[in-house]
Order: C-alpha cells, then structure tokens, then sequence
C-alpha cells in the first residue's frame, strides 16, 4: 500500500469521524471534530498498521477506498472443511463509535453455511452482544474462521442448513463443497 | 576508570562544590547538596559511586529527575545520539576503554535481547530517526528519547502497558477488581456504552472502582513512556480547548470526563511552573484552585470570548445573575485553560505597566467565576 493513499485514507477518515463522537455523547453536533478522530480513527489506524505487520493466518483486510471506515476483508477456506479452496470476501463497516460499538461484517460471496444468511448476514456472538472494546478485527477474522470448521447449528441464521448439519453432515459438506466451487473460486 | 572522562568531579577541588562554577557541573550540582557532598567526601566515597548509588536505590517516580541524571550519564560519556544503532557502533568502535559500567540499561545482560535486536533494529532505528529531528529542542526530550530506546524489550512492555480499548499507551490507567487495566477514560466510556463488564474477562465492574487511577502503574507508564504520556496530555487539552466553542448542547456526560482531565491537566502544569505560588490550597475543589492560579493575567481579558465579555461586566458578587446563567462547568474549565495559556505567553511580553492596569479587573473577574464554581458544586452536591 503506498504512502499517498495513506495520507487519503487518513483524510476521509477525518470526515466519517466528524458525526461520530456526536453520536455518542447525544449528537446534534455537525462541525468536524478533531476528537472523534483521534478516537476511532486513530484505533482503525493503529488496527490497520498490526494487521498488517501480523496478519493472522489466511486472512487479509483492509480499507476498501479511501474510507477508513469501509474495510474489506478476505477469508481463506480452511482445509479440511468443504469450504477449502475457496475465497471469501467480506464487508467490514465501522460504526462512527468504533471500539464501543461492534463493526459490521457482511459477507459478500454467497456461502453455504447454517451462521450465515442469503444476504450475507452473520450470526456471530461477538459481533452482537458479546462484543467487547478489547476485541479487533483480527480477532473477529479468526473467529470468523472458526465458524467455518465449527459451524454452530444450535444457534443458525438458516434453520434448513443447520438442520441438514445435524442430521445429515456428509450432505451438508457435500452442498457447502459445490457452493464454494461456484461462488468462491 | 571513569576519571579520564569525567575529570572535574573529584571530591578533592571544593572549589567546585558551588554551582555554577563548572561548565558541565551545576546539573549534577543539583543532585547533592554541598553538606552531603563534603560529609561523602570524608567518609570517602568519590562521586560516581554516588551517582550510580542514586541511581540504583532511586524509587521515587520522579520523571524529571531522573531523566536529568540519565542524559547527565550520557552527556559526559559521548556526545548524545538517539539511534541505538549508532551508539553501539560507537562503543564497538573504541573497545578499549573498557567502561560501559555506567550503561545500566543497555548492558544489562540479557540474551533475549540479542536475538530480539535484529528484528528491532529497523524500528528503534526509524524512531530514532523521528526522535533525533524532535529532540533539537531541549536536553529532557533528548533524555526521554535515548532511555525510550535504551530499556531492553520495550517493545513487549509497550504492549504490556496498552490499553486494550484505545491501544495506546495506558493514560491514567485504572484497575479492574478483575485485575485489567485500561486508560480511565476509555474504562469509562466503555462501562458507559457496553455495560459494566471488564472488556477484557467480562466480570462485572463494581460500582465507581473504575474510576481510581492505578497510581504505580500510572507513574510506570509515565517514567517509561514520556513522550506518549505528553503527547496524550497535550491531546486532551487542545479537546477540551476546542470544545469550548460547544455551549448550547447538552453533552453532560460526556463533558464531565473530558472536563476533569482538563482541569487535572491544569493542575498538573501549574504545579510544573508556577506550584511555588499557590495561594489557595483547598484541595476540595480543584476547579476553583485552577481558576484562581492565573491571578497575574493580564490582556487574556480582552480577548476572551463574548460570552466570557459580558460575564466580566457583572458585578463580582452577582449571585443570582450566575443561579440563572449556569454556564456548562466544561466550558469554565476551558476558560481557565485559556487565561492560564495567554498569561504564559503575555508574561513573555507585556511590560510590567500595562500589566498592573488590568490587574483589578481580571482579579475581580476571576474572583466572580471562582465564586459561580464554588454555586455550581454546592448545587451539584445538593442535588
């Protein structure tokens, strides 16, 4: 990544962050705010920085344009699961109260997967309720992972796949291979 | 061994006991007072052992104090560089004098660090680089620079003393009773917003624990980590000075955080420059304390604000104009700031005349809003 998009990214993360400090403390503020910055901006930087020098393990992301609030994310299949071979990318967007507020994860090729819906909602716990300040995104990628080699049925977004998980797990694996082959390769 | 280097500093010449006599001396002068320095003198220890005796026992987390004496160490060894890489070389370079006892921190003999440096060395090396442009300024920043680079693993105790909301370096860190620590600030807005769990283990925070400063580890962080510790500081102060413009909104909560580390930061630099003149040590309301502390101002009234304008024109004992103002104690705060700021810079430049023409006038104004702070906190109590 070059520097002078850097400098881009760092720029209009500046804009984004303008309403959000607002957001939190009761809003009704419309002036940039050099605060807000340097609250979730300056995190998202300093997130993006470690991703970068120590990505975990076939993951990547980052900012998608010049929106430090807008990352993309790729997830490689792990072996040994039906999704292997397979690359999935994902919509990360940042909530203007980042560290407080959980990111939003979307993926964007379809997946066969019972946590994951059509749209490409997640059900993950962390994202949602369990979300924690002390969490990063690195950590919600591996976590993302994990619920590729351990999908949790007992508490799908789709009933069917779930469904099919339980009762009939060589089927399952069977669809989830072919949907990978069609939509992530 | 140290005496080729250091020549001017034996206990046998008291003519040079006094300070200012010396080029390099009053610096050190200032660490022992000539009564001790003439009993050592009997008793027959030589001043290094001193030196280095003050620096082992050292255990008061007195940053400045300590910096003085590390670049003191430095200056009269070489010439202070800030690359790590350069000074190895430079001790590579003259391997015959066998110093380096004086080298606490970087000859500590760690192997870890070896197989680290490798690794390291194009980080230290690059913040070097950033560090050597800023440390122009002065012999603390120079200090602060080299003993950033010098302490083994710091790397690890950068991470260590993080704090896993802001990942930063840990200001003002509080403790959990579940043991984590973060900056107070981000504790609290993270209680705030997500529910009074640690964000770490999500154990319940018991009610207002958070809200304590984990002092030895704040004036760890503060000795380890100077340069960030200030560049936070001086961030939160340039916040609460642009949210001064903010009166109509109705941020309460959030302003009262920032509003307390404003005026903490007020605190803090006043006791730097001017503790000496404290007149009011009422450490019950510290609000008032620092408004009262910029007394000498001079012109900052002129300038003020509108608002602030027509707050001078009211009679100092004006108590029921203030019960129906009420003005946001955030904004008081930020005032405060601000007279303290343009006196520094006034003091610089205003003629003792002039100065002494204003002075009833900013007197009897910040008599009126020390008064309205004082309303404000009963009020606050009260309710």
């Amino acid at each position: 990544m070059s520097s002078s998009s850097m400098m881009m990214m760092m720029a209009a993360g500046g804009g984004g962050g303008g309403g959000g400090r607002g957001g939190g403390g009761g809003g009704g503020r419309s002036w940039p705010s050099t605060t807000s910055v340097s609250a979730s901006g300056k995190r998202i930087q300093k997130e993006m920085t470690e991703l970068s020098m120590d990505p975990p393990p076939d993951c990547s992301a980052g900012p998608k344009g010049d929106n430090l609030y807008h990352w993309v994310a790729t997830l490689f299949g792990p072996p040994g699961t039906p999704y292997e071979g397979g690359i999935f990318f994902l919509d990360i967007t940042f909530p203007s109260d980042y560290p407080f507020k959980p990111p939003k994860v979307v993926f964007k090729t379809r997946i066969y997967h019972c946590n994951v819906d059509s749209a490409g909602n997640v059900s993950l716990d962390i994202l949602k309720d369990g979300w924690s300040p002390a969490l990063t995104i690195s950590k919600v990628l591996v976590a993302l992972r994990s619920i590729f080699t351990n999908p949790d049925a007992y508490k799908p977004l789709v009933p069917g796949i779930a469904h099919l998980y339980l009762a009939d797990r060589s089927k399952h694996d069977e669809l989830a291979a072919e949907w990978t082959l069609r939509f992530a390769r | 061994m140290l005496n080729a280097e250091y020549p001017s500093k034996s206990p046998q010449n008291p003519s040079e006991k006094q300070p200012e006599t010396t080029e390099n001396g009053p610096k050190n002068e200032n660490l022992f007072s000539p009564r001790f320095r003439s009993v050592a003198a009997m008793a027959g220890w030589d001043e290094e052992a001193l030196l280095i005796a003050s620096l082992i026992v050292e255990d008061t987390p007195d940053r400045q104090f300590k910096h003085k004496k590390r670049s003191d160490l430095q200056s009269f060894r070489t010439p202070p560089t800030n690359s790590r890489r350069k000074r190895k070389a430079q001790r590579r370079s003259t391997p015959s004098i066998p110093v380096a006892v004086l080298d606490l921190d970087e000859d500590d003999p760690k192997p870890k660090q070896e197989s680290e440096n490798i690794h390291k060395e194009s980080k230290t090396d690059t913040t070097g680089e950033v560090e050597k442009d800023r440390g122009d300024d002065g012999v603390n920043s120079n200090g602060v620079s080299s003993s950033s680079a010098a302490i083994p693993c710091i790397d690890r105790l950068r991470e260590e003393l993080s704090c896993a909301i802001c990942l930063e370096i840990c200001y003002e860190p509080s403790t959990t009773s579940c043991g984590h620590s973060f900056c107070k600030v981000c504790l609290r807005s993270a209680a705030d917003k997500c529910g009074k769990k640690c964000p770490k283990c999500r154990q319940l925070i018991s009610n207002g624990r958070y809200c304590t400063v984990n002092t030895v580890l704040w004036n760890t962080i503060q000795l380890l980590f100077p340069q960030e510790v200030e560049a936070r500081k001086g961030a939160a102060v340039s916040a609460s000075d642009k949210q001064q413009p903010l009166q109509g909104t109705p941020a309460r909560t959030r302003s009262h955080s920032s509003r307390n580390r404003a005026v903490e930061a007020l605190n803090s630099r006043e006791s730097e420059s001017r503790g000496a003149e404290r007149r009011i040590h009422s450490s019950r309301n510290r609000a008032v304390e620092a408004l009262n502390s910029p007394e000498s101002e001079s012109r900052g009234v002129e300038r003020r604000s509108h608002r602030a304008r027509s707050r001078v024109s009211r009679p100092s004992g004006g108590d029921a104009g203030i019960r129906t103002a009420l003005p946001s104690q955030n904004e008081d705060a930020a005032l405060a700031l601000r007279l303290q700021r343009e006196e520094f810079m006034e003091a610089f430049r205003v003629p003792e005349q002039q100065r002494r023409s204003s002075f009833a006038v900013a007197r009897a104004n910040l008599r009126a809003m020390a008064s309205r702070a004082m309303n404000i906190r009963i009020r606050g109590r009260k309710d």
